[in-house]
């Protein structure tokens, strides 16, 4: 299967700093991609990258084997929720329908209208009176409306409430279902992500963590206790990438291909929150690491 | 139509969770032979999960036979989960339920009754396979 | 995209046509009893050192309404621009990017510059045409005291101001047309670089006017090469001590750029020369001189006056180079708009 998102050694910079680093994936298509990691991480910079709202400073990206907002065509396969969903708070609902219309060459009309009938939102209301909710899912209307391939969301239920959050992902499930969407979507919170996602990207530090189906993720990774001992003690193709240490216990949350036949660990699942969980104190734990290192050697 | 509904918590994944419950409502006699599924994107619109989920869960129920899909209308109920088999394994019903009242003469709680259960059968497929 | 760009802009719109169609109704009252006024004046056919003192006639017949009309017609078009560049040119780059709305905008179906394009033309063309049509429904209502004007010398000094003077230059002809396509895209260009749209309003304001002092005060005079001529002394005034033509003989709508008297060997002076500064009223002495102002003095003594000057034929040359220089200054910062919208920025 194609890729829908393709990146290599993807970087942006703000002025000194790096908000994206070194970013190489390949997003397969068919798939709703989570994409999670701390705030400040770059998953933000990494989907305005995607959409074309910016440009890279190192490496390349392809959205759908093309350069991102390239050209009208481009810019019709992907749709794009923002962070907060902005609104025109001016504009009414059906003006925004009707913004829709004008804008996108593939719109349709009933499936927007339909959506707005069932929602029960007042067509006539300004978007700047809606609720959080509403206004998440009259951007939603107006992604899902434009018949896209792909659909980028920017932690779009972030400051939602439970009941709306479950909504707007039963609504994005749906039109993914009926429209055989590709999803790629952000969030600082996994248990969102859990029920809804195939695919996993951890981003940490501007760079990626670790990427891939959730199933084979969920099946490649586990978690090891047994009496304290260096990590260090493994086989090779056991990679560490969590520790904790009792005075008699060492609890390892690691990475494998194969089984992992030594019998003195107990081997269980791990959960996708844990796993994500993993790679984010693994990258802290580095950052500080390499942080101490540096005031040394400064010394 | 029947119903989905999941556990997050179970530990069991989603799909497998999708595939019990067909094959229980096929027990109970909820879902006949002809019935038709609940499309992909009904079921995902009401439990917010992934449609690759429901998918693999269809694709596997047709898998073991239990259903058809027919491209453009939906997944079908083309076999039975027999509940008569069940009366016709009354006698090993029977070995089985002498057997645990043995188990718990000897002292096993239920923990260890299961653990015994469990290697045995495991090494006894083990063996099959060699 | 048209349509997205005329629904933001439709109560702006909306003001604008209000405001004009106000101000319409205004000139529409009083502009028949103006025409009448002019056409019973003997300005009409009038010869020679006739026509001065009837066009005086006909400014002391005009009404206290007609005078404020006259000036807020004048205050309106000089204003109308500097107002569209900060309420229509500021926010509208800024606006979108201040409340984030660009993230809807520029994923929808159309490119950033597409997007960019039809906003600039459409409120831009606006712009420009709200600002002409003031400033040709107001030219039509003045047109009486315009051609009025032109003739009058020493008139009532509201009316003495000539088709080049600063405030007159800048509210008629095309001129308008041309700052209000530079204040608009000023604003625009504005809230590309502060994305805030109160800070780009004010900068806006603060370069447009600027730009509106600069240019009467040290780029028109440069944009046309000046006549020259030298004429009698009698043309000569002496302003703060200095002496200055207030105006061309025969030519009396003429611009002058720099006058300069000159002694009778040609050097520039810029004072009454010492023989010729008593004041005359000395009653006669019999038998001694008899008194001569300080200009008949001068002349006597063959004093001139060298001026430099535009001719009213040079009107429209200058009108166009000027609107011109404004319209080039519009399409480099509306360049600059869309080069700073480029995809490296947000």
């Amino acid at each position: 299967m194609s890729a829908v998102i393709a990146a290599d050694g993807l970087g942006k910079r703000y002025r000194r700093q790096w908000a994206l680093a070194d970013c190489t994936l390949s997003v397969p298509a068919g798939n709703v991609v989570g994409l999670v990691g701390p705030n400040g991480a770059g998953k933000t910079t990494l989907l305005n990258l995607a959409v074309g709202l910016l440009a890279p400073d190192a490496g390349t990206i392809e959205v759908l084997g093309g350069t991102p907002a390239a050209g009208r065509a481009q810019l019709a396969r992907v749709g794009f929720l923002a962070q907060d969903s902005p609104v025109y708070a001016g504009l009414s609902v059906a003006d925004h329908l009707k913004l829709g219309a004008h804008l996108n060459t593939d719109w349709d009309a009933g499936l927007a209208h339909g959506r707005v009938e069932r929602l029960d939102m007042d067509p006539g209301q300004k978007a700047g009176t809606l609720s959080g909710g509403q206004r998440a899912q009259l951007a939603l209307t107006l992604a899902i409306a434009k018949r896209p391939e792909l659909l980028i969301l920017d932690e779009p239920v972030a400051s939602l409430d439970p009941l709306a959050r479950r909504e707007f992902l039963q609504d994005l499930m749906e039109a993914a279902a009926e429209q055989e969407l590709s999803v790629v979507l952000s969030s600082h919170l996994i248990a969102d992500l859990e029920r809804v996602c195939d695919y996993l990207v951890v981003l940490v530090g501007s760079r990626v963590r670790v990427a891939g189906p959730v199933d084979d993720l969920l099946a490649t990774h586990h978690l090891l206790s047994g009496p304290r001992r260096d990590p260090a003690a493994l086989p090779d193709g056991v990679e560490v990438i969590s520790a904790s240490h009792t005075d008699v216990q060492t609890t390892l949350l690691v990475r494998t291909s194969g089984p992992v036949l030594d019998p003195v660990w107990t081997v269980s699942q791990v959960g996708l929150e844990d796993l994500a969980l993993a790679y984010m104190s693994q990258a802290t734990v580095r950052r500080r690491r390499d942080n101490n290192h540096h005031l040394e050697v400064q010394k | 139509m029947i119903e989905f509904h999941l556990d997050a918590r179970s530990g069991v994944a989603p799909y497998r969770q999708l595939i019990h419950q067909v094959r229980h409502a096929l027990r109970l006699g909820l879902l006949n032979e002809g019935d038709q599924l609940p499309k992909v994107k009904d079921v995902v619109a009401g439990l917010a999960i992934n449609p690759n989920t429901v998918l693999k869960a269809y694709r596997e129920l047709e898998y073991e036979g239990l259903v058809a899909a027919r491209p453009g209308i939906g997944t079908f109920v083309t076999g039975t989960l027999d509940g008569g088999s069940l009366a016709a394994h009354r006698p090993l019903r029977r070995e089985l339920q002498r057997w645990l009242a043995k188990a718990r003469l000897a002292g096993l709680d239920d923990e260890s009754i299961e653990a015994l259960f469990t290697s045995t059968f495991r090494s006894a497929s083990e063996e099959d396979i060699a | 995209m048209i349509w997205l760009s005329w629904r933001q802009f439709r109560g702006q719109a909306f003001t604008a046509a209000a405001a004009l169609a106000a101000f319409a109704i205004l000139l529409a009252a009083t502009g028949p009893h103006l025409a009448s006024l002019y056409t019973t004046s003997k300005i009409i056919g009038c010869r020679g050192f006739a026509c001065a003192p009837a066009a005086n006639t006909f400014f002391s017949k005009l009404a206290g309404l007609d005078t404020v009309v006259y000036l807020l017609g004048i205050g309106l078009i000089l204003v109308a621009p500097a107002i569209i560049g900060i309420f229509w040119g500021a926010p509208l780059i800024a606006r979108e990017l201040e409340t984030r709305t660009f993230n809807l905008a520029w994923t929808q179906g159309v490119t950033r510059t597409q997007w960019l394009a039809v906003k600039l033309a459409l409120t831009g063309l606006a712009a420009m045409g709200v600002t002409e049509a003031l400033s040709l429904i107001y030219g039509w209502w003045a047109s009486p005291i315009s051609k009025a004007i032109g003739l009058g010398q020493g008139g009532p000094q509201l009316f003495s101001q000539g088709n080049f003077s600063s405030v007159i230059f800048a509210s008629h002809g095309i001129t308008p047309l041309g700052y209000a396509a530079f204040a608009f895209t000023l604003g625009t260009a504005a809230g590309v670089l502060t994305r805030r749209a109160l800070p780009a309003m004010a900068i806006t304001l603060a370069i447009f006017a600027a730009a509106q002092v600069a240019m009467p005060l040290a780029i028109r005079p440069h944009l046309v090469s000046p006549s020259h001529t030298t004429a009698s002394i009698y043309a000569a005034d002496e302003v703060y001590g200095s002496l200055t033509a207030d105006v061309v003989p025969g030519k009396p709508d003429a611009w002058i750029i720099s006058s300069q008297a000159l002694n009778p060997a040609g050097q520039p002076v810029s004072a009454i020369p010492a023989g010729c500064a008593s004041p005359p009223g000395a009653t006669g002495e019999k038998g001694g001189t008899s008194a001569l102002t300080p200009a008949q003095c001068m002349q006597k003594r063959g004093y001139r006056e060298a001026i430099s000057y535009v001719p009213t034929s040079r009107y429209w040359p200058l009108q166009w180079t000027e609107t011109a220089i404004f319209l080039a200054l519009a399409l480099a910062l509306a360049w600059f708009s869309f080069w700073r919208l480029g995809r490296r920025r947000t």
